[in-house]
């Protein structure tokens, strides 16, 4: 199986990090001494990646926990607070950051200096992302044991964030429409023309559904991060908290 | 009925019975309907007193008469009066004494002076051929004519300003709203099932007043009756911030008069003015009398609406029919049994392939024993397909190669 060697593993991932090296040139360990395993450290997250992918999944549980009790509001009546005002309220600001978050995350996918943060990480677009495709599904598909060698994620991978990025695009813009509905002036004027091609009921059952679906993908995420970290061995699962990967010497 | 000229309509009233202390509370109450400031009540008394009756046709549709009705059953009962006072009621189907070719001649010569006004009530069936035939006309030709030259059209009820249950799927007769027949005439839509009169009555007055509709909204409904959500000006409003919900028809928090969100008020998708202006004169309204809003002012409201008594409408199909949590649900469930296979397959894969290799390098050992074994050294060199295709390979191709977890783990590269 997969189970990453200790000897090498452990002592690399502990080590503090005296200097971020650039993508371009990794710092190499554990081969200080001609070891068997040389390992580079690779900074893969850079910390805006790092920063909007956590305060994203904060921000997406109260979304969802005052999103569905603003749906469904089974919490016992007791009178004198205003919860659902309150609840209201907390689904706004949280949304209000939401949007802030997905606009910052595609704006550094336009600036990051870090080539896995870019926009070409999601969107497979070389020759060598498209190559990758192929491969990769044979490894979901059972066909082979090994994923394809890449640093950040395979094209596959990169593609359902565009998938959950649509479906974040659409939860945007359904809760301005709400949002509008409710006398707010600018978004009633940036989307409330989509009430000519769908009524305003069918625009909550979406913006309801896509709840879930978004909850779907957070179980295939954190799915396929844990296969590809038993796989790869690469440390993908600590690499979103320090924002480093652990890559055999020959890879890229 | 002819035009007469020259007379005051107050002066028309008196002689109707209405006082003048009648025609300035009228005044003063249509004032506050339309949202305008409290000054604006004297121009408005001035304006109607002054104003040359318009002439007025009421065509009627695909139809219920309910609009008609609400009109005619207004229970302040100078409303109506005054209404038929302001303006030259020309043709109405339901209410006017002509008949037969008298009729229709009333309404051509309407048409013909021009400047009128014509009030549609009812969707254009347009998928049948000859529907709706009046006089040897369609419904879609009389509209057609008698909009010609006409000051504006005011579309009462869902019908005909977005065609409303007739228009509702399957639609069978290809019903249509007014606006997808006539164009370049303004339009102002004064939705509901029924239309409230009294908005009805402020829109007329306001055109008498200053010459035009009032401002209106993305569907062309005046903003001083559909400017706001039922939602946020509803009587129960505090109920709905404070939580506290009826659950069941006839429940505690029902018959406390709580917020009917739950059992599926539709208030939060719905504008007008229903909460404020209510009707029969200011009786009830809906909620009021304790049954959620059903949207009917809002365009395509029988389809998508529904159902009535849930918060959110239905993904139906001709077998399935269920609510978003329960899609959701699903979804879940489905994804993390999806995925939990797909780690087992994973495992699965794993575990073979590590059999295999250990068989493989134990026969390599075999063989090694034995001269004749150094037959491919180089391994799999493809390593794709060394899962499954393992098994098919011959023994001395399944070397562990730099492709496979072993070789990477242990430093061995390409």
């Amino acid at each position: 199986m997969t189970a990453p060697a200790p000897a090498t593993d452990g002592p690399a991932a502990h080590e503090p990090a005296a200097h971020e090296p650039a993508g371009d040139e990794p710092a190499v360990h554990g081969a200080a001494g001609g070891g068997p395993a040389p390992f580079v450290r690779v900074r893969v997250w850079d910390l805006p990646v790092r920063l909007i992918h956590w305060l994203l999944v904060l921000d997406l549980v109260a979304l969802s926990v005052t999103g569905f009790l603003i749906g469904t509001p089974v919490i016992d009546p007791g009178g004198g607070v205003y919860w659902m005002s309150w609840t209201r309220t907390i689904h706004k600001v949280t949304a209000y950051l939401f949007i802030a978050l997905i606009f910052a995350r595609l704006c550094w996918h336009l600036r990051s200096p870090n080539p896995w943060s870019r926009w070409t990480e999601w969107i497979p677009s070389t020759r060598e992302r498209l190559g990758q495709i192929v491969p990769s599904l044979r490894f979901y598909m059972f066909l082979t044991r090994e994923a394809p060698p890449v640093v950040g994620h395979n094209p596959l991978a990169g593609l359902t964030y565009c998938v959950l990025y649509t479906m974040f695009g659409v939860e945007i813009v359904t809760g301005l429409v709400l949002w509008g509905a409710e006398g707010t002036g600018w978004a009633s004027w940036l989307t409330g023309w989509l009430l000519h091609i769908v009524p305003l009921p069918t625009l909550r059952l979406i913006h309801h559904l896509i709840m879930w679906l978004t909850w779907g993908f957070m179980i295939h995420h954190l799915y396929s991060a844990i296969l590809v970290d038993r796989v790869e061995g690469t440390g993908v699962m600590t690499s979103i908290f320090s924002g480093n990967k652990f890559l055999p010497k020959d890879h890229r | 009925m002819t035009r007469e000229s020259g007379r005051p309509l107050s002066a028309r009233l008196a002689d109707a019975g209405v006082d003048r202390r009648s025609f300035l509370k009228f005044c003063a109450g249509i004032t506050a309907t339309l949202a305008l400031p409290a000054q604006m009540a004297p121009r408005v008394a001035y304006a109607l007193d002054s104003v040359d009756r318009p002439a007025v046709i009421w065509l009627e549709f695909q139809d219920c008469a309910g609009d008609t009705e609400a009109f005619l059953r207004s229970r302040n009962p100078s409303v109506a009066d005054l209404l038929l006072g302001m303006i030259s009621l020309d043709y109405h189907e339901t209410v006017m004494a002509a008949a037969g070719v008298a009729a229709e001649k009333a309404r051509d010569d309407a048409v013909a002076r021009g400047g009128h006004l014509v009030i549609v009530e009812g969707s254009i069936p347009t998928g049948i051929p000859g529907s709706c035939t009046v006089g040897g006309r369609s419904a879609e030709q009389i509209l057609r004519e008698s909009v010609r030259g006409a000051a504006g059209i005011i579309n009462v009820g869902t019908c005909s300003a977005f065609g409303g249950i007739p228009a509702a799927g399957p639609n069978p007769t290809g019903a249509v709203r007014v606006e997808d027949v006539v164009s370049e005439i303004p339009v102002v839509n004064l939705t509901g099932c029924p239309v409230n009169a009294d908005n009805l009555t402020a829109t007329i007055v306001h055109f008498l007043t200053f010459g035009e509709f009032p401002a209106r909204d993305r569907f062309s409904r005046p903003l001083f009756a559909y400017g706001e959500r039922i939602h946020d000006t509803c009587q129960r409003r505090g109920h709905f911030d404070a939580g506290q919900f009826a659950e069941q028809w006839g429940d505690e928090g029902h018959r406390r008069g709580w917020c009917l969100y739950r059992l599926g008020c539709k208030g939060p998708s719905t504008f007008h003015n229903c909460p404020s202006v209510r009707f029969n004169g200011g009786t009830s309204w809906p909620v009021a009398a304790g049954h959620g809003c059903v949207g009917c002012s809002e365009p395509s409201f029988w389809d998508s609406m529904s159902p009535f008594y849930d918060r959110l409408p239905h993904v139906a199909t001709s077998g399935l029919d269920l609510t978003a949590d329960q899609i959701g649900v699903g979804v879940l469930a489905a994804t993390a049994t999806g995925f939990a296979a797909h780690g087992v397959g994973k495992v699965v894969q794993h575990r073979v392939a590590a059999h295999r290799e250990r068989q493989a390098a134990d026969r390599l050992a075999e063989d090694a024993e034995t001269p004749a074994a150094e037959t491919d050294g180089h391994g799999d060199g493809d390593g794709s397909g060394d899962g499954t295709a393992g098994a098919a390979a011959p023994a001395g191709k399944a070397v562990p190669s730099s492709e496979t977890d072993g070789g990477r783990e242990t430093g061995e590269v390409k």
